[in-house]
């Protein structure tokens, strides 16, 4: 059980701990031969679209969505088919010598095209930017042949690029989606930067730990933007696949740089986020199932205290276990763990609902405040839930609230649940 | 290594480039293939690296006659990774092999019947083989291992070669099977679909057409990545047929079978009995098979965790995991049995209170809510035919049939 004073406040995993680099020593882990590479490096499939192969030269070229869409290439196969960004390939790497945050020619360029952010204008200005608001865009088709070092930016100045985004995040002056659509674009590119220099180093990881989070608290605030819900569900879509991509990359920055005895302080929570992504994956396809992901984990990821619970929380939402599901999400979540299984709560939620409808004693309507509890939402928005569902609620002699059941009209909602709170987890989403 | 004059290794390698010649000349795959088995570790073989890496200039004496220089494209490279074999050199050994298997194929696909087919059986082979033991090298420097993969990509041109509508295109499931060995190793086992759709769906290939030997490999593999997907019925199918066409004297290959077949017959309701796990040592399933019998969820937790690397590896663990709902279920079952037998009117009725102390006994310590919860899920899933009276914290199982047979179907998730 997770010491609960753990989340007085919401959790910092990424902290500069991480920097220091494999800090803790962890009695667990067992020396495993470095056999990193093996995620690495894969040949593309034979099904790539052929009339990319003049655009993909030496390292990272990325495919827009509908590429991959036409490709065929799913969510899970994309792991491996694509060099990603952030692996390093045998194409020599580039130098970067850029000084600032914007190249200076992108700069010039954008600026006459306008073509700058609300975040990039000098006192609003869209003709005008500066060198301390202007951050390089993500390009879609380099390759590592045509970039010149003036353009690329090095180490120290990719770090405080994304210090500066970060603290864009804060900012309440804009609505989310506008910052979080500047983000995912510049973070995309220091993810490039870093590519195409074949940056591996512990400083990498650092970075990479950090872009990961941004994603996951998007994952978490995008769904309550109440901004024009198609570009908002498409910004999420999106998101999710630079989260599992950049997660990819930091489980291969985690093998190249593993050392025997000692693992990176938040490796285990990284890791147990996929599993968690994972929750609701029904592999019919031959695709890359969850059982082969497990074999290649290091010992030390494996018995770690994140994985254990991420496991758990698979094995209840496999058997449908919803009584402990809810439990050990309110008892050992932390911050990230949560935004991501926030997306399949409620469908645990209406499972529970079915089943309980299904087999309950029809003179025994059951009561509302024990399910709400259980489940842990509150009273009023488990009727709201149970209406969704196509169930009616009643109440007894006693006026309590019930629901009625061998209802025939249960389905599950079509299109996305409304947000309900998570009774007891408030405090951890401040 | 033995003492090797000059004379006898410039005799060793003339020999075998006549008999490499012959071979072809007399469209004799049975002695082609026996020239190509680089880790096969024949004495021949050896004695020739020994001649190879005394004499030193093989290329010469390859160039001296017309019957072997027709063949240098192919001969060079292979005898040089004959040498760098013998000498440890894993990783030139492969690269070598991979320039001579490419030469080969090039030769191969201009000869019209299919003889030189047991041939491209051994390279295909030895092409997977020298690439794990290549990479082993390379990742034991340090380095990238990627031979392996490389040899993926050669194997399908072999395929490529070998999908036409002459008699050559039988060999193209144990090319499959090479490759799918390859995917599993190095775990990208989702690029074996393009291959598996090659075979089920091209017309040029029947599969009945296949030998034997190939079809059972095939099957396994394909049943194997049916069990990672968790399509029970079809692994089943799969399983079960590479497991009644193997070779009963294959004792190791059956084992391999059944490492699969049996947690699929398991989600499927279906135990096997002692006796086969004791015969093909399958010790690892004994806690679990013996859980399901006594509905006792300690030991299936007990089984899944001592046996817990095996299973992950071997991709079953959460297959294994979900055998728990059944577990519960027997339990219940075993209660109502008890129940049946002091007093037949009220067994029907299984109070939660008796299900927690059973668990109680079995040092599963469990809420009275959470059974309720469980008890609707397995009456959700059919796995119990009754109601949950949720006031009078009892379930009521049905009087007919109260525990439905699986009959084959997984349990609908």
């Amino acid at each position: 059980m997770m010491d609960r004073t753990h989340r007085s406040q919401p959790k910092n995993s990424s902290s500069c701990t991480a920097t220091a680099a494999a800090s803790t020593s962890n009695s667990n882990s067992k020396f495993r031969p470095n056999r990193a590479k093996s995620l690495k490096n894969l040949n593309p499939s034979p099904t790539r679209n052929p009339s990319y192969s003049g655009r993909i030269s030496g390292k990272t070229s990325d495919l827009t969505d509908v590429e991959e869409r036409n490709n065929k290439v799913g969510p899970q196969e994309a792991l491996f088919e694509q060099q990603e960004e952030g692996d390093p390939s045998n194409a020599p790497s580039i130098i970067g010598t850029c000084p600032f945050m914007c190249p200076v020619r992108e700069r010039a360029q954008r600026e006459c095209l306008q073509d700058l952010a609300v975040f990039e204008r000098v006192d609003g200005n869209p003709r005008r930017t500066s060198s301390s608001l202007a951050v390089k865009k993500f390009c879609r088709t380099i390759s590592t042949k045509d970039v010149k070092a003036a353009d690329v930016r090095p180490l120290p100045v990719l770090d405080g690029t994304l210090k500066y985004l970060f603290e864009l995040l804060d900012s309440s002056e804009h609505p989310f989606e506008v910052i979080h659509d500047f983000v995912f674009d510049r973070t995309r590119s220091i993810r490039q930067d870093l590519s195409m220099q074949n940056i591996v180093s512990d400083q990498a990881i650092w970075m990479y730990e950090k872009m990961v989070k941004f994603h996951v608290i998007s994952h978490h605030k995008l769904r309550r933007c109440s901004g024009d819900p198609h570009s908002i569900s498409s910004m999420h879509h999106l998101n999710v696949e630079q989260l599992t991509k950049s997660l990819r990359s930091l489980y291969n920055l985690y093998d190249i740089n593993r050392k025997p005895d000692s693992t990176y302080e938040n490796e285990a929570e990284f890791h147990s986020l996929y599993v968690l992504l994972h929750l609701a994956s029904r592999s019919h396809s031959m695709g890359e199932s969850i059982s082969v992901w497990f074999h290649r984990l290091p010992p030390s990821v494996i018995w770690s205290k994140e994985m254990y619970f991420a496991r758990r929380l698979l094995r209840f939402f496999r058997i449908g276990n919803f009584w402990r599901f809810f439990c050990t999400v309110s008892a050992e979540a932390t911050y990230m763990q949560f935004c991501i299984i926030e997306t399949f709560i409620n469908e645990v939620r209406a499972e529970a609902l079915a089943c309980i409808n299904y087999g309950g004693y029809k003179l025994h309507p059951y009561p509302l405040a024990l399910l709400s509890k259980i489940l842990k939402m509150k009273e009023s928005d488990l009727e709201s839930l149970c209406n969704a569902c196509g169930l009616e609620t009643s109440v007894d002699d006693m006026g309590s609230k019930v629901l009625p059941t061998k209802q025939t009209s249960f389905c599950h909602p079509q299109g996305d649940f409304q947000n309900y709170a998570f009774v007891g987890l408030e405090e951890l989403l401040l | 290594m033995a003492y090797v004059s000059m004379g006898e290794a410039h005799r060793r390698i003339t020999e075998y480039l006549e008999r490499f010649s012959d071979a072809v000349l007399s469209q004799d795959g049975a002695a082609l293939r026996q020239l190509l088995a680089v880790s096969f570790n024949s004495p021949a073989l050896l004695s020739l690296a020994d001649g190879l890496n005394v004499f030193q200039d093989a290329n010469r004496l390859i160039k001296q006659s017309d019957k072997y220089v027709q063949h240098s494209e192919i001969l060079v490279p292979l005898l040089r990774s004959f040498q760098s074999y013998r000498l440890g050199h894993l990783v030139d050994a492969y690269t070598a092999f991979e320039k001579s298997a490419n030469a080969f194929i090039q030769e191969f696909r201009n000869w019209e019947s299919a003889w030189a087919l047991e041939a491209l059986y051994v390279i295909a082979y030895e092409i997977r083989v020298l690439a794990e033991r290549a990479d082993r090298e390379l990742a034991s420097n340090g380095k990238t291992p990627e031979k392996l993969k490389g040899a993926g990509s050669f194997l399908m041109k072999v395929f490529g070669v070998l999908a036409g509508k002459g008699p050559k295109r039988v060999g193209a499931l144990y090319v499959t099977c090479q490759l799918f060995k390859i995917y599993f190793k190095l775990g990208t086992v989702h690029l074996c679909r393009s291959v598996i759709r090659s075979i089920e769906t091209a017309r040029i290939f029947d599969f009945e057409e296949f030998p034997a030997r190939d079809k059972v490999t095939y099957m396994y593999y394909t049943g194997r990545l049916e069990v990672l997907n968790e399509n029970f019925l079809a692994a089943d199918q799969k399983l079960s047929y590479a497991i009644t066409h193997c070779n009963p004297d294959h004792e190791a290959n059956t084992r391999m079978i059944l490492k699969y077949l049996i947690p699929v017959k398991l989600s499927i309701g279906i135990i096997p009995k002692d006796s086969l796990l004791e015969k093909y040592k399958l010790v690892e399933y004994r806690d679990i098979v013996q859980a399901l019998r006594q509905g006792d969820l300690r030991l299936l937790r007990c089984g899944l965790q001592d046996h817990e690397n095996r299973f992950l590896r071997s991709g079953v663990y959460l297959v294994l995991e979900k055998l728990e709902l059944q577990v519960y279920r027997r339990l219940i079952k075993k209660i109502y049995i008890m129940q049946k037998q002091k007093d037949p009117n009220k067994a029907h009725q299984v109070k939660l209170e008796v299900i927690v102390k059973a668990l109680k006994w079995l040092e599963m310590d469990m809420d009275i809510d959470e059974v309720e919860c469980i008890v609707a899920i397995l009456i959700y899933k059919n796995l119990i035919k009754g109601y949950f009276a949720h006031k009078s914290k009892v379930v009521v199982l049905s009087k007919q049939d109260p525990f439905p047979k699986l009959n084959g179907k997984p349990i609908n998730s």
